[in-house]
C-alpha cells in the first residue's frame, strides 16, 4: 500500500486511476498533474519515487477536493436558491434545470437535483 | 403552586409548554415532545407492512433463455501479461516442417557481396549465433511466417547484395582509411521486406564482427508507456527503463565483441567504475540499474565511436557500428510524452532519439565506419507529413521523375513530383534529421527471386505441388508484383 495524500492505494494500481479516485479530480487535472511530475501514462503507484509522491501530495493539498469540492457544489446551488433564481428553484424542486422537457425522462434530475446535492 | 417539572424524573412536563392553554387545537403527542429539537418530519415514515409476497421467480424477463446460452467459465482467467506474451510470441522453428537439404547458411563465408551476388534468388538460413543475437535485438516480428519452417531463413535479393556491398564499403575493405558511413532509410509498400532487409544487414554486420545497435520499434519510444524525466539541462527527456533494456540487448547481442573491448576514457558517471572494465560488463552495469542507464549509454557510445588506434594495444581497436531503427516514422513527429506544462514533447527531444538523429545528421561522427539503416513501418504508420514529403522528393531526385515507372496498381506511368501542402506546417527538425540520409525504396521481388523463394517453400513441405513458371507467375502477380509479404500470404499462409 502506498499512501498518496493520506489515502492508501495498492501498488499495482495505475497512478491515473488513483488520482482520479479523489472527488474533484478528473481526467484533465490528472493529465496536468502527471505531466507536471513526469509520470508516464501506464505508471503504477508502486513505481512512484518518494519525491514524486510528496510532490503529488503537495499539489493535491492545494486543490479543492473531496468534501471541500462537494461543499463548493452545494454552496453554488444554495446561492442560486437564496437569490431566488429559476435554476435554484428547479434544483430545490428536483426538476430539470436547463429547460428539458418534464413530461418524461427526468429520472436523473429527480435523483440529483436538490439543494443538498451529495456531489 | 404547582411546578412545571415533575419532581420525580425532572423530564416530563406536567403542563404543555409550547402551546398556550387557550389554544383551541387539540394536541397530539408528537408535538408535545418538548426536549427534542429534531423535526418530526425528518424521520422516515414507518414502513407499511404489506402482505407477505412470494419470492420472485428465479428467471425474470420475457426472453427465452436456454441452458446452452449460458457461458460457462472454463478454468482460471489468463494471468497478467499472458495474453500479450502469447500475441508477441516469436516461434522460429517448426519441427513438422521438412528439413531442406542443401540449405546454405548466411555465414561469414557467404557474406561477401561477391558471393551473395552468385546466391541471389536463393534462400540462406541464419546461423544459431545470428538467430540468438537477432532475437535479443528483437528484429523478428510475430507477423512474419518464421513459425512455418524448420530454421529461420531469408531469401537473398538484389537489395541484400546491395546492402552487402554497402557494408563492405563502410568497412573500407583493405584500406583502413577509406571507412565510410552509409546512411539510409528504407521505405516501400507494406510487406515489401524492409524489416527483413534490416535483419539481413544486421546478420551480415554480426558476421563481420561489427557492433550492432537496434531500436526495434519507434512507437515504443514515443507512446508514453515507459518512465521519463528531464535530464540535467532540462531540454531533453531521458527514458531510464527503455535505456536499461536497450543496454541489455546491446550487451547480450554483442557479447563477443564488447567483452574484448575495454573502457578507455574518463567519463563522468554517477557511480564508481573499475578502470579497465570490459564494455560488455559496463553495459550490463547500466542495464542492471535504470537510474544510471542513460549515463552508461552516453559513455558507451563515446567509447564505441572513438577513433581506433591500432598501435596503442588492447582495447583500442574498435569495429564499425551498425545503427538500426525500425518504424522511424513514429519518431518523426510529436511524441505522446508531456512536458511539465502538459504540452506534447517532440520526439527529437527524447534523449535516445536525439542521440540517434545526431548520428543521422553527422553531428556525431562514426570514425570507424558504420551503417545507419532505418526503416519506415507501413503496417502501423505514424502520420508524419514531413517524412512522407521528404521520402518522396528524395526518391524522386534520385530517380528520374519524368520517366514512366511501373506501378502494379496503375501500370506504367510517370508520377508528378510531390508538392508540399501549403496548409501543413513543415517540421524543420525532421527536415534537418533527414538531410544527409539516402532513401531506398524496397520494391517487389523479381520473378527469379520469387521462384527461389517458392522452391524453398515447396522443399519445406509448406507449398504443395510443383513450382512451375506458371504458378510463380500467378503468385507473383497476386502479390502485387512480388511484394514478399503478400507472396508469403498467397503461397504459404492462406489455407484453403
Amino acid at each position: 500500500m502506498v499512501f498518496i495524500f493520506g489515502t492508501p492505494f495498492p501498488e499495482s494500481q495505475l497512478v491515473s486511476k488513483a488520482l482520479r479516485s479523489f472527488y474533484g479530480l478528473g481526467p484533465q487535472a490528472c493529465t496536468k498533474l502527471m505531466a507536471r511530475f513526469h509520470i508516464h501514462d501506464t505508471a503504477r503507484v508502486g513505481a512512484l519515487a518518494e519525491k514524486q509522491i510528496n510532490n503529488l501530495a503537495g499539489e493535491l493539498s492545494e486543490m479543492t477536493l473531496e468534501n471541500d469540492a462537494r461543499r463548493q457544489l452545494q454552496d453554488n446551488i444554495k446561492r442560486l436558491r437564496d437569490m431566488g433564481t429559476y435554476r435554484g428553484r428547479r434544483h430545490a424542486m428536483g426538476l430539470p434545470v436547463r429547460g428539458q422537457r418534464t413530461r418524461t425522462q427526468i429520472m436523473n434530475a429527480r435523483k440529483f437535483n436538490r439543494v443538498e446535492r451529495r456531489g | 403552586m404547582s411546578r412545571s417539572i415533575c419532581s420525580r424524573c425532572l423530564s416530563r412536563s406536567q403542563f404543555t409548554l409550547e402551546t398556550s392553554a387557550s389554544s383551541p387545537l387539540p394536541l397530539n403527542t408528537a408535538q408535545r415532545a418538548a426536549f427534542s429539537t429534531t423535526s418530526a418530519l425528518a424521520a422516515n415514515p414507518p414502513k407499511k407492512k404489506g402482505p407477505v409476497t412470494a419470492k420472485p421467480a428465479s428467471r425474470q424477463g420475457k426472453t427465452l433463455r436456454l441452458n446452452k446460452n449460458v457461458r460457462e467459465s472454463t478454468g482460471k482467467p489468463p494471468a497478467q501479461g499472458e495474453r500479450k506474451a502469447f500475441r508477441k510470441k516469436i516461434v522460429l522453428s517448426n519441427t513438422n516442417a521438412l528439413e531442406v537439404q542443401g540449405l546454405q547458411d548466411l555465414n561469414l563465408e557467404n557474406s561477401s557481396a561477391e558471393k551473395l551476388a552468385h546466391l541471389e534468388g536463393q534462400v540462406l538460413a541464419l546461423t544459431d549465433a545470428q538467430v540468438s543475437a537477432l532475437r535479443t535485438l528483437d528484429v523478428f516480428k510475430p507477423t512474419q511466417a518464421w513459425n512455418l519452417f524448420r530454421k529461420p531463413a531469408t531469401v537473398i535479393r538484389k537489395e541484400t547484395v546491395e546492402i552487402a556491398k554497402a557494408l563492405e564499403s563502410a568497412q573500407g575493405g583493405e584500406d583502413a582509411n577509406a571507412k565510410q558511413v552509409i546512411k539510409r532509410i528504407l521505405f516501400g509498400e507494406k510487406g515489401s521486406g524492409k524489416t527483413v532487409l534490416q535483419l539481413q544487414a544486421m546478420a551480415l554486420a554480426l558476421n563481420k564482427g561489427w557492433v550492432v545497435l537496434h531500436f526495434p520499434n519507434g512507437q515504443d519510444l514515443t507512446n508514453n508507456q515507459t518512465s521519463y524525466h528531464p535530464d540535467e539541462s532540462g531540454k531533453l527527456y531521458v527514458q531510464p527503463e527503455y535505456t536499461a533494456n536497450l543496454l541489455k540487448t546491446i550487451a547480450s547481442a554483442n557479447q563477443k565483441v564488447l567483452s574484448g573491448m575495454q573502457l578507455s576514457m574518463k567519463h563522468t558517471l554517477p557511480f564508481p567504475v573499475q578502470e579497465n572494465i570490459s564494455l560488455s560488463r559496463f553495459a550490463e552495469m547500466g542495464a542492471n540499474n535504470a537510474e544510471n542507464a542513460h549515463a552508461v549509454y552516453i559513455a558507451l557510445m563515446k567509447e564505441l565511436t572513438a577513433p581506433s588506434k591500432p598501435t596503442t594495444g588492447k582495447g583500442q581497436q574498435r569495429p564499425p557500428l551498425f545503427l538500426g531503427f525500425d518504424a522511424i516514422d513514429h519518431v518523426m513527429r510529436l511524441s505522446k510524452y508531456l512536458n511539465s506544462e502538459a504540452g506534447l514533447v517532440h520526439a527529437h527531444d527524447l534523449a535516445l532519439v536525439n542521440d540517434f538523429t545526431r548520428y543521422m545528421t553527422g553531428e556525431h561522427a562514426l570514425p570507424n565506419g558504420g551503417m545507419i539503416l532505418a526503416a519506415v513501418s507501413e503496417s502501423n504508420r505514424a502520420a508524419s507529413e514531413t517524412l512522407d514529403y521528404l521520402l518522396d522528393t528524395k526518391y524522386g531526385a534520385k530517380t528520374n521523375w519524368a520517366e514512366p515507372r511501373f506501378n502494379p496498381h496503375t501500370g506504367w506511368k510517370a508520377e508528378p513530383m510531390p508538392a508540399w501542402s501549403p496548409y501543413a506546417p513543415f517540421d524543420e527538425r525532421v527536415g534537418k534529421a533527414l538531410e544527409k540520409m539516402d532513401v531506398q525504396k524496397v520494391e517487389g521481388l523479381s520473378k527469379a527471386e520469387a521462384k527461389g523463394l517458392m522452391e524453398y517453400y515447396a522443399l519445406s513441405g509448406v507449398l504443395r505441388g510443383a513450382v512451375t513458371e506458371r504458378l510463380v507467375g500467378e503468385k507473383w502477380s497476386l502479390s502485387g508484383g512480388g511484394i514478399i509479404g503478400e507472396l508469403e500470404k498467397a503461397a504459404v499462409k492462406t489455407r484453403i
